[in-house]
This record gives structure tokens, C-alpha cells and sequence, in this order.
């Protein structure tokens, strides 16, 4: 990793029309809470065209697995597992998912998202704080459970603000 | 500005910390910023760990 620029890597996804949902603390991040992460993780549609412009981008950024010192590439059969691909690429390590909580895949988690505009007009597909809160109990591991009272103080907060106050 | 005023400027008030011990005003100043501000928070963040990190590689142990 050269580099920490997820808002590039959003972009760059966005652009090339590949169907992803932003998940983990990225996704509570970009909604409010005041957590923080070391990488983006993503859960992306496992169609093989939605694959094949996936590892478009992942090339372009120059995505190798993380923990593997021959710097191997993702491949399409990598990306249409339900398996973690853990990469890191010159704008930061990226988590590719092919599902989340043990079976939550990309079409599994459509219902749960909001969509969030960045700079530059990109709009990107975003698990929900309360869909997140629920991933993290699941979940489990202590350190979900330790994000979990700022996840929750954060939909609180966000439950208390106007209806039309931008969140 | 006194150094004392200054600093107390960085402690939470006590009724903002709730009863897990979150601070509620570090919430509502980050749902005062943009998505992209916010993201952009992540990056500053991962980017200085980066440093610390290159700068550690650089140093000679004696």
C-alpha cells in the first residue's frame, strides 16, 4: 500500500459500474460514528460480468493479496467465491467479501443499504447503521462488541436530529 | 488565551459522555460533516499510520 485514498478506490468502483456495497467500519464511518478502520471492505455481486469488471479495477489499482509475499492477484474464481480476499492495493488494503455473516450476500444485502453521494457526484451503495449494528452482533468477536456502543450512541444521535437534517 | 482555556476546550463537556462512556459531542460533529469529510477522516488516518510506519522501516537498530 502507497497510499490511503478509499474515497479513489470508491470511485474508481463506481465508475466502472461494478455492484458492491460498502460494509464494516467504513460504512459506519461514512454515516457518522465516530470509529475508525485501517481498511475498506466490500461485499461485491458475484455475476461473472460484475466479477470481470471488478478485477478491471482491482488490476488497475494494483490489488495483490496482502498476506502473501509472491504478491498473487486476485482471479475470477477467487471473486466468485463466498471467501474474504483480503488485498492491498496502491490506494489501501481493500477487503473484497463475497458474503458477510455466513451466507449475506450482495443480493441478500440490497435491502439493507442506503446510498451515500461522495465528492464528485459518486453515489455508492452503503450497509445501513442498524443492518451493521446487527452484522457486528453476530458477529460477535470482541472487537465488534467494542464497536458496538458507538455504533448504537450514533443511530441514537442520528434518531434525534430533524427529519430533514442531511445524515 | 490561556494554556488552561485551551485545553479545556479539547475535554468533553460531562453530559456529553454517555453511560458507555461515548462522547455524543465527537458524534454530532461527525453527522455535522459530509460523507466525503468523513472518509476523508479514514484516509488521514490510515495515511499517518503509513508513516509511522515507513518511518519505523527507516530506523537502524543499534
Amino acid at each position: 500500500m502507497n497510499a490511503a485514498r478509499f474515497g479513489e478506490i470508491l470511485r474508481l468502483l463506481a465508475e466502472n459500474d461494478v455492484e458492491f456495497i460498502v460494509v464494516g467500519m467504513t460504512a459506519g464511518v461514512l454515516q457518522g460514528a465516530p470509529v475508525t478502520t485501517i481498511d475498506l471492505d466490500i461485499v461485491h455481486r458475484r455475476a461473472p460480468e460484475n466479477v470481470a469488471r471488478l478485477l478491471r479495477v482491482l488490476r488497475e489499482i494494483d490489488a495483490v493479496y496482502r498476506h502473501d509475499r509472491r504478491n498473487l492477484q486476485p482471479k475470477e474464481s477467487h471473486l466468485v467465491s463466498p471467501g474474504h480476499q483480503l488485498l492491498t492495493t496502491a490506494y489501501g488494503d481493500l477487503d473484497c467479501l463475497g458474503t458477510i455473516d455466513d451466507d449475506l450476500g450482495y443480493d441478500e444485502l440490497l435491502g439493507s443499504v442506503r446510498e451515500i453521494e461522495l465528492a464528485g457526484g459518486v453515489v455508492v451503495k452503503v450497509l445501513s447503521l442498524p443492518a451493521l449494528i446487527r452484522s457486528k452482533e453476530r458477529a460477535a468477536r470482541p472487537k465488534d462488541l467494542a464497536a458496538l456502543p458507538a455504533l448504537r450512541a450514533t443511530l441514537d444521535e442520528i434518531s434525534r436530529r430533524p427529519p430533514d437534517a442531511d445524515s | 488565551m490561556s494554556s488552561e482555556s485551551s485545553a479545556d476546550e479539547w475535554i468533553p463537556s460531562e453530559r456529553d459522555i454517555d453511560e458507555n462512556g461515548i462522547d455524543r459531542a465527537q458524534i454530532r460533529a461527525m453527522l455535522a460533516l459530509s460523507p466525503a469529510d468523513r472518509l476523508k477522516r479514514i484516509e488521514e488516518f490510515v495515511q499517518s499510520l503509513l508513516e509511522i510506519r515507513q518511518l519505523n522501516e527507516r530506523r537502524t537498530i543499534r
